[in-house]
């Protein structure tokens, strides 16, 4: 039997000890997993919303105090004026309004109503899977896959927006999970929907070819950067940014916690193993086992612990967070999973079996030979 | 033992000192002894006489206060690698087997050989020769859970016999188990140490068992006395059978 299969059995001896060992790390664990997958989520599908499409970067209106974290989300509108100003800068190849609102349905808490003129759709990247887009001047809607699932609507059915009646004409996919649980119908139904005529809550923009992106932006904002604010990056975004910070900071402090919580456990168990192995411990010294070979094995059990937590909660995170999805609790989530998050639960779980092994590991080595032979 | 036989001095002790407990404990207190190379020599004596200090020192798991302790070629007084001596020079057997019980008979026997080196392939080989020198090749792949205390204790002898010690010291080998399997394990002991020509120093309370040594050594108080009269032979190096 190799030395690696020796470290790989002895943590199993008390099966039940390891158990509850690897379920207090595997806690830990998949809690990180899964808020990695619901941040890294978020991140993605706000991204996705500010890059609708084929733009290059989004104007937004510029609100003072609070509500100027709802910028880009919709919720707050400005002059349709500017669309044309927009379109008449330097460099600008098209700027197309959208009016986004969020409603609320019989089966949808969240259900994102975006207005735009037909003939942008391009812009949108969106692709109709069934039936056709919507007209300019009708109450046309087509739906995201999502929502259509969600409400039960197929193409030729109606659907209730805020006590008015649209007719569903086309059903569309866009892979940004937001627009996908929500509608696109004209620009003037949705300001309508929102009493907001005249008005836009985001245009995107897209640069002539030969245009650079980034001097296109500063003139934007030099001219209008006292109303407008222009946003091509998440972290121009101040609410996302934030909520981010968020949750990369519960991340943080919950990682912190798995590993102090991870740590004191498996002291705990590989304290135990010792003080109940000290006998055995003095034999392997008295057949000539160094002390090195014997830090070895303890720190090696201890990360066998901490490994097969790392796998269990892994597994668990994903279904945790699967079941989260399943139960529409957070509709607008799409987890993702990077190796990034797997890396980080891992090399938490290498840190916490090294640590919590380290001292009970000195302890076994530090026990005198004679003293751990006669040990009762 | 004849005086006259050529033999190489596998032990020798001068002078050798260990107290415990700031000096309270004088465990050891001036032993000189010397042991050739293939001899079979007991040591006896009531609890707390010293003897198992002696074997302890023997076997480098303790240090010695003072004096000078070879064995085999090794100073241990002061040398600094004692695990490579007791890995490569000494096989122990204890009172108690103290076999690892979540693994096989036969990885228990391998256990000494993680010290040498050897792939699995060649441990698991050497580890099924011995079980079969001790009669337990057919219960190699069970868990020493399942065997008697006889049997665990063959595989103990087995596990000492692993790297091919110069010598073997047995800690009350017989101590824990009844007369008939006690002297089947003595036995056992007696041939290997006469077919490996391995040294066999065995530390017993037991008059019977000291008896079928080429020598008996009786230590009271930290100090060698004759067994026969229990004269003090302090400073005497040799005592005869």
């Amino acid at each position: 039997m190799s030395f690696l299969s020796l470290i790989i059995k002895n943590p199993f001896r008390n099966k039940s000890r390891a158990l509850l060992a690897i379920i207090g790390i595997g806690i830990g664990i998949a809690t990180i997993i899964a808020l990695g997958a619901i941040t890294e989520g978020m991140i993605s599908s706000a991204d996705d919303t500010l890059r609708a499409g084929g733009s290059d970067f989004t104007v937004s209106g510029k609100v003072e105090g609070e509500s100027s974290q709802m910028v880009g989300f919709g919720t707050s509108s400005f002059d349709d004026d500017y669309v044309d100003k927009l379109a008449n800068v330097s460099g600008v190849d098209r700027a197309v309004p959208i009016y986004m609102t969020l409603l609320m349905t019989k089966n949808s808490p969240y259900f994102a109503v975006i207005g735009m003129n037909p003939s942008d759709y391009k812009i949108a990247e969106l692709t109709i899977t069934d039936g056709r887009m919507y007209k300019d001047g009708t109450d046309e809607i087509v739906l995201g896959k999502i929502a259509a699932d969600n409400e039960e609507k197929e193409v030729g059915d109606t659907i209730l927006l805020d006590d008015k009646e649209f007719d569903i004409v086309g059903i569309y996919e866009s892979g940004n999970s937001y627009q996908d649980q929500g509608g696109f119908t004209s620009l003037d139904n949705s300001q309508k929907l929102s009493d907001d005529e005249g008005k836009v809550s985001t245009i995107y923009i897209k640069v002539d070819k030969d245009a650079d992106v980034e001097t296109v932006e500063k003139r934007i904002d030099d001219e209008y950067g006292d109303n407008l604010t222009t946003i091509s990056s998440l972290s121009d975004l101040d609410m996302v940014k934030n909520m981010i910070d968020m949750l990369n900071g519960a991340s943080l402090a919950i990682s912190i916690l798995a590993v102090v919580i991870g740590a004191v456990g498996i002291i705990n168990t590989m304290l135990t193993s010792v003080y109940e192995r000290t006998r055995e411990l003095g034999v392997l010294k008295a057949v000539g086992w160094s002390d090195g070979k014997i830090l070895l094995m303890i720190i090696g059990e201890s990360i066998v612990i901490t490994i097969v937590a790392g796998i269990i909660g892994s597994i668990a995170g994903i279904i945790g967070v699967e079941l989260i999805v399943l139960s529409n609790i957070m509709p607008l989530l799409t987890p993702i999973y990077t190796v990034n998050i797997f890396v980080q639960a891992f090399s938490i779980a290498l840190f916490v079996g090294i640590i919590g092994g380290i001292y009970p590991a000195l302890k076994a080595v530090k026990l005198p030979p004679t003293e751990a032979l006669r040990y009762e | 033992m004849n005086s006259g036989d050529v033999m190489s001095r596998i032990v020798e002790i001068r002078d050798l000192k260990k107290s415990y407990e700031d000096g309270n404990i004088k465990a050891l207190n001036g032993i000189s002894l010397d042991i050739e190379e293939g001899e079979f020599v007991s040591i006896i004596g009531p609890s707390g006489s010293g003897k198992s200090t002696l074997l302890n020192m023997l076997g480098a798991l303790d240090i010695a206060d003072s004096g000078s302790i070879r064995v085999a070629g090794y100073d241990l007084k002061e040398n600094k690698k004692l695990n490579v001596f007791r890995g490569d020079k000494i096989g122990f057997v204890f009172q108690l087997h103290n076999l690892i019980p979540n693994i096989s008979v036969c990885e228990n026997v391998e256990i000494p050989m993680y010290t040498q080196g050897l792939s699995s392939k060649d441990m698991r080989k050497r580890s099924l020769e011995l079980l079969d020198e001790v009669g337990l090749k057919d219960k190699a792949d069970i868990r020493p859970t399942k065997l008697s205390g006889g049997e665990r204790q063959r595989v103990a002898i087995a596990r000492a016999l692993a790297n091919n010690p110069s010598i073997i010291l047995a800690d009350e080998p017989t101590g824990s188990l009844d007369s008939k399997t006690s002297n089947r394990i003595l036995e056992l002991l007696i041939n290997l140490h006469k077919e490996e020509k391995v040294t066999l120093i065995v530390v017993t309370h037991d008059m019977e068992v000291a008896k079928l040594a080429d020598r008996i050594i009786e230590v009271l108080d930290g100090k060698i006395i004759n067994a026969e009269d229990g004269t003090l032979l302090e400073n005497k190096i040799r005592v005869e059978n």
